[in-house]
C-alpha cells in the first residue's frame, strides 16, 4: 500500500488531478481511496455528479465513527472519504483534519485492501493540523501540484520549506499546465533546483473544464479520450516512484532567476 | 445531560497512570499551570513532573522545538529510564508533532507519548489512552491491558450511574459529624453487633481508607463486638506498584493481628469488588455496614449503613442510596501521596478517640 498527499496552491488544480488520478488508477484494477482534507469538501464531488458526501466530521459529531460508514464509493469504484470541517470562520479545520485522520487510520486501510491512498490537502499549510496527511502513518511522500508561474512555483517552494522543516519526503512534481512560454523547462528546472523530479505535465484542456461542470472525471465524461492515458500514466509513475526524498527548498531569488532566464 | 458540576480531567488521569507505570519523569506539553495541583501532588510520590511551560507565542508558532529542548534537559536533570509525554488542550489543537519532536530530541528508546487533551471525555479515557500508549511501548501486555481498560468503563459507569456525574450539578458536601458517626460505631460494638466492614478503595487512597478498617477493629477489641474484614487488597492483580499498596496495608493488618476475611479484588478493580463484597456478605450475618473507599460502586443493600468517601460531591448521591451516614475525608489525597503504610485518617482518628485509644 502506497499513501500520497497532493499539495500546492490554491485553485492549482489539486483535486482536477487526483479525481484523474484516481479514477484511471481505479480502471487498471487498483483499489483506490481518495481523502479529502479540505474544509469545504469538494475534492470527490467529481465521483457522485457533483454531490457532496457526508464527511467524516458532520458524521462523528453525531457519533458515527466505523470507518465502513465514513467512506462512499464513488464512480469506477473509487473510494471517497471528505474529512470536512467547521464552516468558513468558526472553530478550527485543522483540528478537524487531525480527528478525521485518527478516526480513518492505517490498520484500517491495511484491512480493507487499498493499494494507494491519495489525501488532497487544501492550498496552504497554514496550521500544525493541516500537516497531518504528511505525518509519520498518513502519507509515505507528497506531490505537488504546479503551473510554471511565479506564484505558483513560489507556493511550491514554501510547501518544500514545510517539507524540509517536517522531514518528509517528496515524490516528485506534477505540472499543471497553463499555457506560459517554456512552462516545462521552467517546472523541471525549479524541481531540480530543490532535488525533486518532474513526474509529468498535464496540458491545459478543455475537456478537464467541461467533465467538471457535470461534476464528472474525464474517463466518465469521455472515456476515450486521450488524455485518459496521461493520467494512467502518471498514476503509474507515482505507484512505481522509489525516488523520494526530502526535498532541498530555495530562495525566492533563485526561483525568479530560473524563470527569468526561460521567459 | 450536559453535567454541569467540575470533575476530574483525562490529562490528570494520564499523569496519575504513568505514576502507576512507575514512570520517572512525565512532560506535560502544555502551559505551566495546566494540571498544577496534580502535578505537585505526584511529585510527593516520587515522579518528576515537568511542562514545556508554552505560552502565546508557542501557540501561535508551534512548540515542538522547546518540547526537545525540555526532553534534552529532563534527561540531562534526572537521567530517567522511563519518560512520558503528555499532550495537553493546547498542543493538541494546534497539532504538535509529539511523536516526531521525542525521535528528533533522540530520547525515543525511553520516553513515549500520550496523545490526550481536557476535551476528550471522562477522566478515565486519560487512564485508558495511557495504558494503551504503555501497551504499544511495550510496558505492559495487551491482557493487562485490556482488563485495566475494562476497569475503567466500568468505573465511569459508576460515576454516571450512581455518582458525581449522576445529576446536571452536584453539591460539595462536607459530609456527617465525625464524631457522631464513631459514637454510633463504638455504640453498636459495645451492644456486642456484628460489623461488616468494606474496604473497596482506588489505589493509594487504600493508604487512607484502611485506616478506618484498622480503628474499627482495633475499638472492637477493646470494647467487644464483631467484625467481618472485606477488602480489595489483592497481590496477584495489577500493576506491580499498585500490588505493592495492597502488600503494604496487608503487612500492617497483620502486625496488628488483624485478618481479612475476604479479599474482593485487586486494587484497581473497586468498580468490581464492591459487587463481590456485597455478594461474600449476602449470607452472612452482620448488623451493620461500613463501607470506605468507593462506595458508590457497592449495590444497595438495604441494612444499617455507613460510608466513608474522599469525595465532597459523592457525598448527596450516596445519601440518596441510603447510607445512614456519609462521611468525607477531605484531606485524603495529599496524606497518601508518597506513603509506603497506612495513613491516619480522619474518620479513624474520631473512632479512636470515643473508644478511647490511641
Amino acid at each position: 500500500m502506497k499513501q500520497i498527499a497532493i499539495y500546492g496552491k490554491g485553485g492549482i488544480g489539486k483535486s482536477s488531478i487526483s479525481s484523474n488520478l484516481c479514477v484511471n488508477l481505479a480502471s487498471e484494477g487498483y483499489e483506490v481511496l481518495l481523502v479529502g482534507c479540505d474544509p469545504k469538501s469538494d475534492s470527490t464531488i467529481n465521483f457522485f455528479n457533483g454531490k457532496r458526501i457526508d464527511t467524516v466530521l458532520d458524521l462523528y459529531k453525531n457519533g458515527i465513527t466505523d470507518p465502513d460508514k465514513l467512506i462512499f464509493e464513488g464512480y469506477n469504484g473509487v473510494k471517497c472519504v471528505e474529512v470536512g470541517g467547521p464552516a468558513a470562520g468558526v472553530g478550527c479545520a485543522g483540528r478537524g483534519i487531525l480527528v478525521a485522520l485518527k478516526t480513518l487510520n492505517k490498520d484500517y486501510y491495511l484491512e480493507k485492501g487499498f493499494d494507494i491512498i491519495f489525501y488532497d490537502v487544501p492550498g496552504d499549510v497554514v496550521c500544525g493540523g493541516f500537516a497531518g496527511p504528511a505525518r509519520e502513518g498518513y502519507a509515505d511522500e507528497i506531490y505537488i501540484v504546479t503551473s510554471g508561474e511565479y506564484l505558483s512555483i513560489y507556493a511550491a517552494n514554501n510547501i518544500a520549506k514545510g517539507l524540509f522543516n517536517l522531514n518528509v519526503k517528496m515524490g516528485g512534481i506534477i505540472g499543471n499546465l497553463r499555457g506560459i512560454p517554456n512552462e516545462i523547462e521552467k517546472i523541471k528546472a525549479y524541481s531540480e533546483i530543490i532535488d525533486s523530479q518532474l513526474i509529468s505535465a498535464v496540458e491545459r484542456n478543455l475537456k478537464i473544464h467541461e467533465s467538471e461542470i457535470e461534476g464528472k472525471t474525464v474517463l466518465e465524461k469521455y472515456p476515450d479520450d486521450p488524455l485518459n492515458y496521461k493520467f494512467k500514466d502518471i498514476g503509474k509513475k507515482i505507484i512505481e516512484n522509489n525516488k523520494s526524498r526530502v526535498p532541498k527548498p530555495t530562495t525566492d531569488e533563485k526561483i525568479r532567476e530560473i524563470l527569468g532566464g526561460l521567459i | 445531560m450536559n453535567i454541569l458540576t467540575p470533575r476530574p480531567n483525562p490529562i490528570v488521569a494520564a499523569l496519575y497512570t504513568l505514576r502507576d507505570l512507575d514512570v520517572d519523569v512525565a512532560v506535560l506539553h502544555g502551559p505551566s499551570g495546566c494540571g498544577f495541583r496534580a502535578a505537585r501532588l505526584l511529585e510527593e510520590d516520587g515522579m518528576k513532573v515537568v511542562t514545556t511551560s508554552m505560552t502565546e507565542e508557542d501557540l501561535i508558532f508551534g512548540a515542538s522545538d522547546k518540547l526537545i529542548e525540555v526532553l534534552k534537559e529532563v534527561e540531562e536533570l534526572f537521567s530517567p529510564k522511563l519518560i512520558g509525554v503528555v499532550g495537553s488542550c493546547v498542543s493538541m489543537i494546534i497539532g504538535e508533532n509529539v511523536k516526531k519532536a521525542i525521535n528528533d530530541s533522540g530520547l525515543k528508546e525511553k520516553a513515549f507519548f500520550v496523545e490526550i487533551h481536557g476535551c476528550m471525555g471522562a477522566n478515565t479515557r486519560g487512564a485508558i489512552e495511557t495504558l494503551k500508549a504503555a501497551m504499544d511501548f511495550g510496558l505492559i501486555d495487551e491482557k493487562e491491558y485490556q482488563r485495566q481498560t475494562k476497569m475503567l468503563l466500568l468505573a465511569t459507569e459508576v460515576e454516571s450511574n450512581k455518582g458525581m456525574a449522576k445529576s446536571k450539578y452536584t453539591r460539595p458536601l462536607r459530609g456527617d459529624e465525625l464524631r457522631e458517626v464513631a459514637d454510633y460505631i463504638i455504640k453498636k460494638l459495645k451492644e456486642d453487633k456484628k460489623i461488616a466492614v468494606v474496604l473497596n478503595a482506588k489505589k493509594e487512597t487504600a493508604y487512607l481508607f484502611a485506616d478506618i478498617l484498622l480503628a474499627i477493629n482495633l475499638a472492637s477489641k477493646k470494647h467487644g463486638g464483631q467484625i467481618i474484614n472485606v477488602g480489595n487488597l489483592s497481590t496477584d492483580v495489577g500493576l506491580l506498584r499498585i500490588r505493592r499498596y495492597a502488600q503494604d496495608i496487608k503487612n500492617n493488618l497483620e502486625k496488628n493481628g488483624i485478618t481479612i476475611d475476604h479479599i474482593s479484588g485487586g486494587m484497581d478493580e473497586y468498580p468490581v469488588a464492591g459487587k463481590n463484597a456485597i455478594e461474600y456478605l449476602k449470607d452472612k450475618d452482620f448488623d451493620l455496614l461500613v463501607a470506605v473507599g468507593i462506595p458508590q460502586a457497592l449495590p444497595v443493600i438495604y441494612k444499617d449503613s455507613i460510608a466513608a468517601t474522599n469525595g465532597p460531591r459523592e457525598v448527596e448521591p450516596l445519601k440518596e442510596e441510603g447510607y445512614r451516614y456519609v462521611t468525607v475525608e477531605i484531606a485524603s489525597h495529599s496524606t497518601v501521596m508518597g506513603s509506603r503504610d497506612i495513613v491516619l485518617s480522619e474518620l479513624g482518628d474520631a473512632i479512636r478517640k470515643a473508644a478511647g485509644i490511641q
